[in-house]
């Protein structure tokens, strides 16, 4: 089991994997409502409803692969760190956003194919969606950026190295 | 004021990282895209699709680029990440060239059913040379804590290293070792503002709180973030990285997740100079 849990933390790759795998549902699914916008807006017509639907489903696939990687990086925080609740938000709020996803994806199914023009129900769903995507994806970098989750943890020998070389007082090891 | 919006101050967060989700993301999709107009030749409009997921790709990369020039221009001139940096822009630079010519080449063909060899390959080319190019964004980011708490920091970081060597110093007679480096950049300094120096292969952070100065080790003594780029409370310095705080007067930590205590030497006036009492001997600094 190490190696998936390895595999998952993006050891392999001296780069966490949860902020690489995210970028394709943050991409699809705000893009899919750009497709839908614009499909009101009659531009594109049914090439938009089905990139749309593209969009949805290519989302969802990388989100199989987003939740294993973010429960595992979430599992390192410590419990009292202000960034443990933080990532329990975020990951609610994934939860939530995939399943109104998963929904619209199911919504579409049977219409893509020759509509052209997204029905209003699966539209709100990806405006409600995108929102609170945004919202979590916030969040998700206020981790990175703020408080610094998983910054320095591939690299922290290399950066001890080189604390060590100017002279600085570090930590035993 | 406009420069503090694209370095995403006032949004707490670095603007680049967040838009580049949707280059990236559009382009592996019009890939896709492409390679599903192959899989299924009776399906219609793929090709379309593809031209149309790729021009949103190069819109987002290109306003994606502006954030992400200001944040290459705050690293520090001598910093390592540097030319990771450097790497990173010029490889994007060639995506979003070779997404251009690639829109120019399909766009007398968007009826096709089937995608053309030259945008495939052109394709291919460019999320080969994207992956690697976003690799190396991520690594700056989470190897190098590049955009890593800076908004949290008010006033600019430290350009480049300020290098002395004691050699040529003379020794002063009260205390043998003891020698005390003039350091003329510190004179411009404005309140909460940083140096970073080198003397004798020991790097500084020089701060200006209150009109006094300030020197202690520029290494954070939990993962070693760059304290010259950290952000000031009264007298502590935060480190941008994990929010250690430290007492830059003695060097104590005043909040985790740092456990151990900082170097710090002493600033005072010498001949009307702006000098680091240094020992010369390393070990000697308490």
């Amino acid at each position: 089991m190490k190696w998936l849990v390895d595999f998952f933390k993006g050891t392999w790759l001296k780069h966490p994997l949860h902020p690489i795998i995210v970028h394709v549902p943050m991409a699809m699914w705000p893009g899919a409502l750009i497709f839908d916008l614009l499909s009101q807006w009659q531009i594109g017509g049914n090439a938009m409803v089905r990139l749309s639907f593209y969009a949805i489903v290519f989302g969802l696939v990388a989100s199989l692969l987003a939740v294993p990687t973010g429960v595992l990086d979430w599992s390192g925080i410590k419990r009292e760190k202000p960034a443990w609740k933080i990532g329990l938000y975020h990951m609610t709020l994934n939860l939530v956003v995939a399943l109104l996803f998963a929904v619209n994806f199911g919504l579409r199914l049977q219409t893509y194919r020759q509509a052209s023009k997204v029905d209003s129900t699966p539209f709100l769903l990806s405006i409600i969606g995108t929102g609170l995507l945004i919202t979590s994806a916030y969040l998700g970098g206020m981790m990175t950026y703020q408080y610094g989750i998983s910054v320095a943890r591939m690299s922290k020998k290399k950066w001890r190295k080189v604390a060590e070389a100017g002279g600085a007082n570090v930590p035993p090891e | 004021m406009l420069k503090d919006f694209l370095e995403g101050k006032p949004l707490r967060h670095p603007i680049h990282p967040m838009l580049v989700h949707f280059p990236i993301g559009l382009f592996v999709l019009s890939l896709l895209l492409d390679l599903a107009s192959l899989a299924f030749a009776n399906a219609p409009s793929l090709v379309r699709d593809s031209f149309y997921a790729m021009l949103l790709g190069v819109t987002t990369a290109l306003i994606a680029a502006v954030p992400g020039f200001v944040d290459y221009t705050n690293i520090r001139s001598d910093h390592p990440a540097k030319r990771t940096a450097t790497a990173h822009m010029i490889l994007n630079l060639i995506v979003v060239a070779l997404y251009g010519i690639n829109l120019g080449v399909r766009s007398s063909s968007l009826a096709d059913p089937r995608i053309s060899l030259l945008p495939l390959v052109l394709s291919l080319v460019g999320i080969a040379l994207l992956s690697a190019s976003g690799y190396l964004g991520g690594r700056l980011v989470y190897d190098d804590g590049i955009g890593v708490g800076r908004h949290k920091r008010r006033t600019p970081t430290p350009e480049t290293t300020f290098h002395f060597s004691t050699a040529n110093l003379p020794e002063n007679q009260e205390s043998g070792d003891i020698v005390f480096v003039p350091v003329p950049a510190a004179e411009r300094l404005g309140d909460n503002e940083t140096l970073r120096v080198e003397i004798d292969g020991q790097v500084l952070a020089i701060a200006k709180i209150d009109n006094n100065f300030y020197a202690f080790q520029e290494f954070c003594t939990h993962r070693y973030g760059p304290l010259s780029e950290g952000s000031f409370k009264d007298f502590n310095v935060q480190c941008p990285w994990h929010n250690s705080c430290f007492d830059i007067r003695t060097g104590k930590v005043t909040q985790g997740p740092a456990k151990v205590d900082l170097k710090t030497l002493r600033v005072e006036l010498r001949d009307g100079k702006i000098c680091v009492r240094f020992p010369r001997q390393a070990e000697k600094i308490s």
